[in-house]
């Protein structure tokens, strides 16, 4: 089987995933719900691979709402996990979609808070108790002099610099033993558990694990709920740029600006090295979840933060790389690009045809069905702002438009241009109007 | 290091040894039981010192290859020793005594707590009592193809990763939990918790903490007793402990075995090459870079796959000496004195080690022509051994006063040598042991 799969080509291997997809292997409420969740599934395939569909998919663009639709909010479902399941099983009940996002992003509050966690502010915590979204904090968490350690051993950076940086309860782990130069005699690993301190943060990661069982058990219901009900799940996995692996959480945005130009070859190894670290997690977690498209979230490459010049410098060969690692796996990627992509339109064409999904913020979306179209599904961008203000009327017309300009011939997903984590619900249910309306084919 | 006058980095090779040759001349943490004690204590290690640096001592030092026989002298045994801690300190407190003078002297070594042993048993050693008879003198080690022909990219891509997430279950069924793990790479915090929702994974953690106590008060143990001999004036050679081998042993011994490591020389050679470059630079990154002071800065290295007939001189040449002299030279600029000791035979090998800076290394030999070893070597390094095991272990004590008679007339001329056994003898009667601190004293004088 390993060996048919090496010999196979991307598209048949996708032709395998897909088939998976639609046949997840659950016990559906009823044969309708089979029904939809197949015809859904077979909407965005077709639209991936630019063949036309009944009608232009809709990828609702949800995150946090269901806790504001519900009359409750974001800290309040961060920290109960009954409320949570109650109002993601509200929003399932009361709208209809394409596909359906499980509340795995909306991480457990009193678990953050065990871990001390740096790495983000969330409502009652750092930002307004009712702050609809949490907040990240960029920082150099590594050092410049730091990079070859990254670089040599992943995991044990992770552990013994990161993460006690990152986590106030996990600062002992810089004291634990490097695991690289004992192989396989673990008697020599004991010692270091007697530290008072290594040992409390294991005790506390213990406390945390429980806990995040609780949320996860949760998160797995609803998921399963939503399954059966006929929705399918959008994104198989995570994965992202090598350029913001590094620029994100471990340079931060200035720390890696300077490295652009202090010390190229070491930025360009780190992301180098990190191509598949990024491609093998984000198969191994699409081969469990059985959806094939990886959700890449752009941060550092957009229009304003760099020149095209040093995007094809920095950002970009890496970036292909990992997208074409999981091409080559038969996963689809969805890059998210956040910001302004519109100079990069030329650039990101110098992929296979059909291969990705481009989900864009800022876009004109005339411009990139011209230069995309006929050669890459692009997916937006219905601006957030008037998802959160604005009128369904106005949401409707809006879709017309974009349905108009980018429908024409398939490759199209509606959507807007990033999630809508307020506002008036029945926006959502007016895109989901204007798809039905507007984007028969 | 901050202490210095002139900046740790700025320093010179010499002069950073010269600093860790201090620390072990002056042990701030040995209180001497006497006067008389702390001298002998620095005649001892100016002894050593000495014959590294190629110099001429007062008189040929010895590294006596006593191992754990004290154990059998005070009727114990190596698995007595696994279970009682305490027991060993009588008995080497009692050995010392009896002994008298010595050039170094150690407590029990490589002998693991049998609790511990026990709890978390290894597929990888076997241990008297555990996979091996009672009475056995010494554990085992069981080698095995661990890791998969196919696996040196999944190992290099991280390997901390593949050592806790495929090794440790492969070689410990205590560990198999740790298969269910996710990559521990990502950078998102979360990872961490995902594993310990596991009731097997924290079951591993929970196991090691309650067997921590355990381990400390074996270490407790195994610190009392060394410090009690250092007080009576005795030093360690190894400061440094047994911290480093070979890049192309770390392959060949626990990951590929020996079957699997040669079948590479041939099938994926620059796969193999692959893995050790980058062995080296991790073993550079995590353990010498930054050495900390250690008692001693002598690091053993014992060495195993590239002995004269596991491999031909130019298959040493291309696998197995490049990645070791890199290690050697790293250890060396940290001020650290690399000890490589070439079990089996190295004759064949000693015109191809002659490439590191004078005195920097210090070879042990365990079954080389010393006289050839002089001649090849004898002015770039300071030589050890080799009195053979069984003449140690079997012979009269005419016999081994003989042969370190022998070896002193070849290799002490001109300074740079250690009389040694050539390889730890574990069941030595006492009386040959002494013959060869007579022979030293007899016929090593310069």
């Amino acid at each position: 089987m390993a060996e048919e799969w090496a010999e196979m080509t991307w598209e048949e291997k996708r032709e395998e995933r897909f088939q998976r997809w639609l046949s997840p292997g659950i016990k559906f409420d009823s044969p309708e719900a089979e029904k939809s969740y197949k015809e859904r599934v077979t909407r965005f395939t077709k639209a991936i691979k630019l063949e036309k569909p009944d009608r232009v998919p809709v990828m609702i663009p949800v995150e946090y709402l269901p806790a504001v639709y519900a009359g409750t909010n974001l800290k309040k479902v961060m920290y109960d996990y009954d409320e949570l399941k109650r109002v993601w099983f509200k929003f399932l009940h009361d709208f209809e979609m394409d596909s359906f996002l499980p509340p795995s992003l909306v991480f457990p509050g009193k678990v953050l808070e065990m871990l001390d966690y740096k790495l983000q502010k969330w409502p009652g915590y750092g930002l307004p108790d009712d702050a609809p979204s949490h907040q990240f904090i960029e920082g150099e968490y590594m050092p410049a002099e730091e990079y070859d350690a990254l670089i040599n051993d992943p995991a044990d950076y992770l552990q013994r610099y990161f993460l006690p940086r990152s986590a106030g309860a996990l600062k002992a782990f810089s004291k634990l033993a490097p695991l690289t130069p004992f192989v396989a005699i673990p008697v020599g690993y004991v010692a270091q558990f007697a530290d008072p301190e290594i040992r409390k943060a294991y005790e506390t990661l213990f406390d945390a694990g429980q806990e995040a069982m609780k949320w996860a058990m949760a998160v797995g219901e609803i998921s399963q709920v939503a399954l059966a009900a006929g929705y399918p799940n959008i994104w198989g996995g995570m994965s992202q740029a090598p350029y913001d692996m590094v620029g994100d959480f471990l340079r931060g945005t200035h720390g890696i600006m300077m490295d652009m130009f202090q010390r190229p070859d070491k930025l360009h190894e780190a992301m180098a090295r990190l191509v598949p670290v990024a491609i093998s997690d984000a198969v191994t977690s699409a081969n469990a979840s059985g959806c094939p498209i990886i959700f890449i979230p752009l941060h550092k490459g957009t229009g304003g933060f760099m020149s095209n010049k040093q995007y094809e410098e920095f950002y970009w060969p890496t970036f292909r790389e990992v997208m074409m690692g999981l091409i080559n796996e038969g996963l689809v990627p969805l890059p998210f690009a956040e910001g302004n992509y519109e100079p990069r339109l030329e650039i990101i064409k110098d992929l296979p045809r059909s291969s990705t999904i481009w989900f864009f913020e800022h876009m004109d979306m005339a411009k990139a069905k011209k230069i995309l179209g006929g050669h890459t599904c692009i997916a937006g961008n219905v601006p957030v702002t008037m998802m959160v203000t604005g009128q369904p009327a106005e949401v409707k017309e809006r879709c017309r438009k974009l349905i108009e300009i980018c429908a024409p011939g398939s490759g199209y997903i509606l959507t807007a241009g990033a999630w809508m984590d307020m506002g008036n619900a029945d926006n959502l249910r007016a895109m989901m109007e204007a798809a039905k309306e507007y984007g028969v084919y | 290091m901050n202490n210095t006058v002139k900046k740790w980095e700025e320093m010179t090779w010499q002069e950073k040894r010269e600093e860790r040759f201090k620390r072990w001349l002056n042990p701030p943490d040995v209180k001497f039981v006497s006067a008389e004690a702390e001298k002998l204590y620095k005649e001892r290690v100016t002894r050593i010192m000495k014959a590294i640096k190629l110099e001429e001592p007062d008189r040929v030092p010895v590294m006596l290859p006593t191992g754990n026989s004290p154990a059998y002298w005070g009727g114990a045994n190596f698995r007595t020793l696994m279970y009682d801690y305490k027991k060993g300190h009588e008995i080497w407190k009692k050995y010392m005594e009896a002994f008298g003078d010595m050039d170094m002297f150690n407590g029990p070594g490589f002998i693991p707590s049998g609790k511990i042993a026990e709890a978390m048993p290894s597929k990888i050693q076997k241990l008297p009592g555990l996979g091996l008879p009672e009475n056995a003198p010494m554990n085992q080690f069981v080698e095995g193809e661990y890791m998969k022909a196919d696996e040196y990219d999944l190992l290099m891509l991280d390997p901390s990763d593949y050592n806790m997430r495929v090794m440790m279950p492969r070689t410990s069924d205590f560990f198999k939990a740790f298969e269910k793990l996710p990559p521990l790479r990502a950078t998102y915090g979360n990872i961490w918790l995902a594993a310990m929702t596991d009731p097997d994974i924290r079951k591993i953690f929970q196991t090691l903490i309650d067997l921590s106590d355990e381990q400390i008060e074996w270490q407790m143990a195994s610190m009392e007793i060394n410090n009690y001999i250092r007080s009576q004036g005795y030093p360690s050679l190894f400061g440094g402990g047994p911290m480093a081998g070979a890049p192309f042993d770390h392959f060949a011994d626990a990951l590929r075995g020996t079957h699997g490591i040669v079948m590479d020389m041939y099938r994926q050679p620059e796969k193999l090459h692959e893995a050790m470059d980058h062995q080296l630079k991790l073993m550079i990154e995590t353990s010498i870079k930054n050495f900390p002071m250690t008692p001693s800065p002598v690091c053993i290295m014992p060495l195993h796959k590239g002995d004269d007939t596991f491999m031909s001189d130019k298959q040493f040449e291309e696998f197995y000496w490049p990645t070791l002299r890199a290690l050697c030279l790293a250890m060396i600029d940290e001020g650290l004195v690399p000890m490589p000791f070439a079990e089996g035979r190295y004759t064949n090998r000693l015109k191809q080690i002659t490439d590191t800076p004078k005195s920097g290394v210090v070879w042990w030999f365990d079954q080389t022509d010393m006289k050839e070893a002089k001649r090849v070597i004898g002015d770039i390094c300071c030589i050890v051994g080799n009195v053979p095991t069984s003449i140690v272990m079997k012979g009269t004590v005419q016999q081994v006063k003989d042969a370190c008679r022998q070896l002193i007339e070849d290799c002490a001329p001109g300074g740079g040598y250690i009389l040694g056994g050539g390889a730890s003898a574990d069941t030595a009667p006492m009386e040959n042991l002494k013959a060869m601190m007579d022979a030293a004293k007899e016929y090593g004088v310069y």
